[in-house]
């Protein structure tokens, strides 16, 4: 409506130098209009046109744009492994039952605004299953908030956790579901909710039922064994939870049917007979060098 | 008509380059639409797709850096554009004149009520985390379930019954239930507002041997406000809380002197590590010392007697049970110490000569939770001295089933349909709360 009457209102005000030109917009005004024909010598200062192409903005994620944060479940849109080109990126992912997101804040170690930078206690709420991952999902309360956080293994409505960001000298008997650096833990504790650097938040080990081991200290970093062997060195500081993440039974479970596949948002994958290549097959290699996330001045650098 | 003007530029601007007409487009439209984060007045115009989708948040525009000695030549004094030039940058209007459906808020550190100490507020949507263990706190009351001996011996008194009491409850049950409707069966908020109604009509019915009832009125949607300092921090209630029962004369106290000074040994339960002020609003622009109790000073019932509560009053506001109560709790008090601080002024006293009484019923058709406060002192900072007190009687139910279809589990008629499982004892205690202070 406005959209017609400012499209009329344009026309009228346009020169009548390039009648031609003129005429042909108007007829395709109100349907999508591609950039592709570009007139010759059309300056643009002298011959002006409208172009009314869809961007294709309702592929972008704005439901994930919220500052604050909430408890409350948001409401998510599928995208269906497209891209914001529309095109598939990832195949076989589709469908499924609607899913609300609820924010787990994965950096266990925020202080509440106005408090004093030491460690605290949380009271754990509820443990609840959440559908956007394999494990199950806590709400705690400490102080004026609530948050929800991955639970862990034996995590009950009640409990009272812990978070501290201190290093002492001596290592702390950890419970589990608490949170500390990995300089205050002893050598071969589990942990999960790793996190690579201090205060950006957890990245590894939050998938059920996994679990990581600290195997050494060496001098300001800690060596962390991950559930795939694979060992990675980070700084002490970093902080982890203690245990094992819940649902430790998810490995176990029976899908049982196609439609259950179907209802987790899984795509069949392609029937085409495909020749697998080098990739396919048990492969027996050697683990991979440890993966250092800390910048450390090489030895024989002195 | 700025907006009109720029809609116009937008749809006539040059041939050649999308991303920038784009951009201009944004950038035209956010200016446009008075400032930037202004999300009501920003438009986007799209022919070709869904206008219900979300729209995308504003993009921060360009940063543009001022050099002082080399001023930017813009196509401003040539009005119309000019590739190459760059777009004219003009003071932002503020209108002079105040328009009542263009007013933006100030932001909170600049509003006139603005306080650096926080006050945290306790409002009828208020869903508290830890219940009635938290209302508890923040009113430093004890609590002591059962209602109070002298209550339940009012309910069985013989001379305080309605003739036919039983039959006439359960024609109220039925009607609320069954026969208020032209449907199947009466929604959850429509019969739990009948059923309320209905027996407050029974308990009316004894107004020809208690005269003091006709000295009572109902009242519905009235705000309360009250303050107080508990701790360092500053509380308020404030909201639209249910049906009150107003009267004329006030309730008279439940418990004795002896049993107020023995409060003193009480100690209010505390729940680390949780805050006793987490799930409450925290302002920083409100009025301090606000105590109202929703009428005028002439009003001629200023008495609080009853509060009743619907579960369902509010489709917003889904509350658990405990939650429920802790609402009722907290707003008992709010009626208790707005009341106080009329009669005994705002500073806080440690004891009352005459204990401020309420009491509260709260329902969700079928259960009833009764609840009498008693308020013995405002002096509520400390955690020492004498406490308030609060009887209260939960989850009592009125009858166990009131289905329009029989369940049948194999054959077996397991609830037959109708009323079923009616229990006499709780409109007695019903009837007692509402003929406190008339007998």
């Amino acid at each position: 409506m406005m959209a017609v009457s400012c499209l009329t209102r344009a026309l009228r005000s346009l020169t009548v130098s390039q009648p031609a030109v003129l005429s042909s917009q108007a007829v395709t005004a109100l349907t999508k209009l591609e950039l592709g024909t570009r007139l010759p010598g059309a300056i643009s200062g002298q011959c002006r046109g409208f172009l009314t192409t869809a961007s294709l903005d309702q592929n972008r994620t704005f439901w994930k744009q919220r500052e604050k944060y909430t408890i409350k479940p948001i409401g998510m849109k599928k995208t269906g492994g497209r891209d914001h080109s529309g095109r598939i990126r990832t195949h076989g992912i589709g469908g499924g039952h609607k899913q609300r997101y609820r924010c787990i804040d994965f950096q266990r170690l925020r202080y509440e605004e106005d408090k004093e930078t030491q460690p605290f206690d949380e009271k754990v709420v509820e443990v609840r299953y959440d559908p956007c991952r394999s494990a199950d999902i806590a709400l705690v309360a400490g102080g004026n908030r609530k948050r929800w956080i991955i639970a862990t293994e034996n995590m009950q409505a009640g409990d009272i956790i812990k978070t501290s960001g201190v290093i002492g000298r001596m290592a702390v008997s950890a419970n589990e579901g608490d949170a500390y650096p990995l300089g205050a833990l002893p050598v071969g504790t589990l942990v999960n909710n790793l996190e690579i650097q201090p205060g950006k938040g957890s990245e590894y080990i939050r998938a059920a039922g996994t679990s990581g081991v600290l195997l050494r200290k060496v001098n300001g970093t800690a060596i962390v064994q991950l559930p795939s062997k694979q060992q990675v060195q980070v700084l002490e500081t970093c902080m982890v939870t203690v245990g094992r993440v819940s649902n430790i039974d998810h490995n176990k479970r029976i899908i049982g049917k196609a439609g259950r596949n179907r209802w987790l948002g899984i795509r069949p994958s392609s029937g085409l007979w495909q020749r697998k290549g080098g990739w396919a097959g048990r492969k027996i290699k050697p683990l991979p060098p440890m993966k250092t996330y800390v910048n450390l001045p090489s030895i024989s650098a002195k | 008509m700025f907006p009109e003007t720029a809609r116009c530029f937008k749809t006539a601007a040059p041939f050649l380059s999308p991303a920038v007409l784009l951009n201009d487009l944004r950038r035209l439209s956010a200016h446009g639409g008075a400032g930037a984060g202004c999300p009501q007045a920003r438009r986007h115009f799209s022919v070709s797709r869904c206008l219900t989708a979300k729209v995308p948040p504003p993009r921060t525009p360009r940063e543009r850096v001022h050099i002082p000695g080399l001023e930017r030549v813009t196509y401003g004094e040539r009005m119309h554009y000019v590739p190459g030039l760059t777009k004219p940058v003009y003071p932002p209007w503020e209108k002079d004149y105040k328009d009542p459906r263009h007013y933006k808020s100030p932001p909170a550190h600049e509003m006139r009520l603005y306080k650096e100490k926080p006050c945290y507020v306790y409002n009828q949507r208020t869903s508290a985390l830890e219940g009635v263990r938290q209302a508890l706190w923040l009113t430093k009351t004890k609590l002591i379930s059962g209602l109070p001996p002298q209550l339940l011996s009012l309910a069985e008194n013989p001379a305080n019954q309605i003739p036919d009491q039983d039959e006439r409850v359960q024609n109220a049950i039925k009607h609320a239930r069954f026969w208020d409707t032209t449907q199947l069966r009466p929604g959850k908020v429509k019969y739990s507002n009948t059923l309320l109604l209905n027996l407050l009509h029974l308990c009316a019915a004894l107004q020809p041997s208690h005269p003091a009832i006709g000295r009572r009125i109902l009242a519905e949607k009235y705000s309360l406000a009250a303050t107080w300092k508990r701790g360092k921090d500053l509380f308020q209630i404030r909201g639209q809380n249910g049906l009150l029962h107003n009267s004329m004369d006030p309730l008279p106290e439940v418990s004795g002197k002896q049993d107020v000074s023995d409060t003193v040994d009480h100690i209010v339960e505390t729940f680390y590590p949780v805050s006793p002020t987490i799930d409450l609003q925290k302002v920083h622009v409100y009025k301090e010392d606000v105590n109202c109790l929703g009428f005028r000073d002439d009003y001629p019932y200023p008495h609080a007697h009853t509060l009743y509560f619907l579960e369902d009053a509010d489709a917003n506001c889904k509350l658990r049970p405990e939650q429920f109560r802790a609402k009722m709790v907290m707003f008992a008090f709010g009626n208790a110490l707005a009341r106080a601080h009329k009669l005994y002024g705002t500073q806080p006293q440690h004891v009352l000569d005459r204990p401020v009484t309420v009491q509260a019923v709260g329902s969700n058709g079928r259960i009833f939770q009764f609840l009498v406060f008693q308020l013995n002192t405002t002096d509520l900072s400390g955690d020492d001295g004498i406490k308030n007190q609060v009887w209260l009687d939960e989850n009592v139910e009125l009858y166990d089933f009131a289905k329009v279809r029989p369940l049948i589990k194999k054959k077996q008629v397991k609830v037959p349909a109708g009323l079923a499982g009616y229990k006499p004892e709780t409109f007695t205690k019903f009837l007692a709360l509402y003929l406190h202070g008339a007998v």
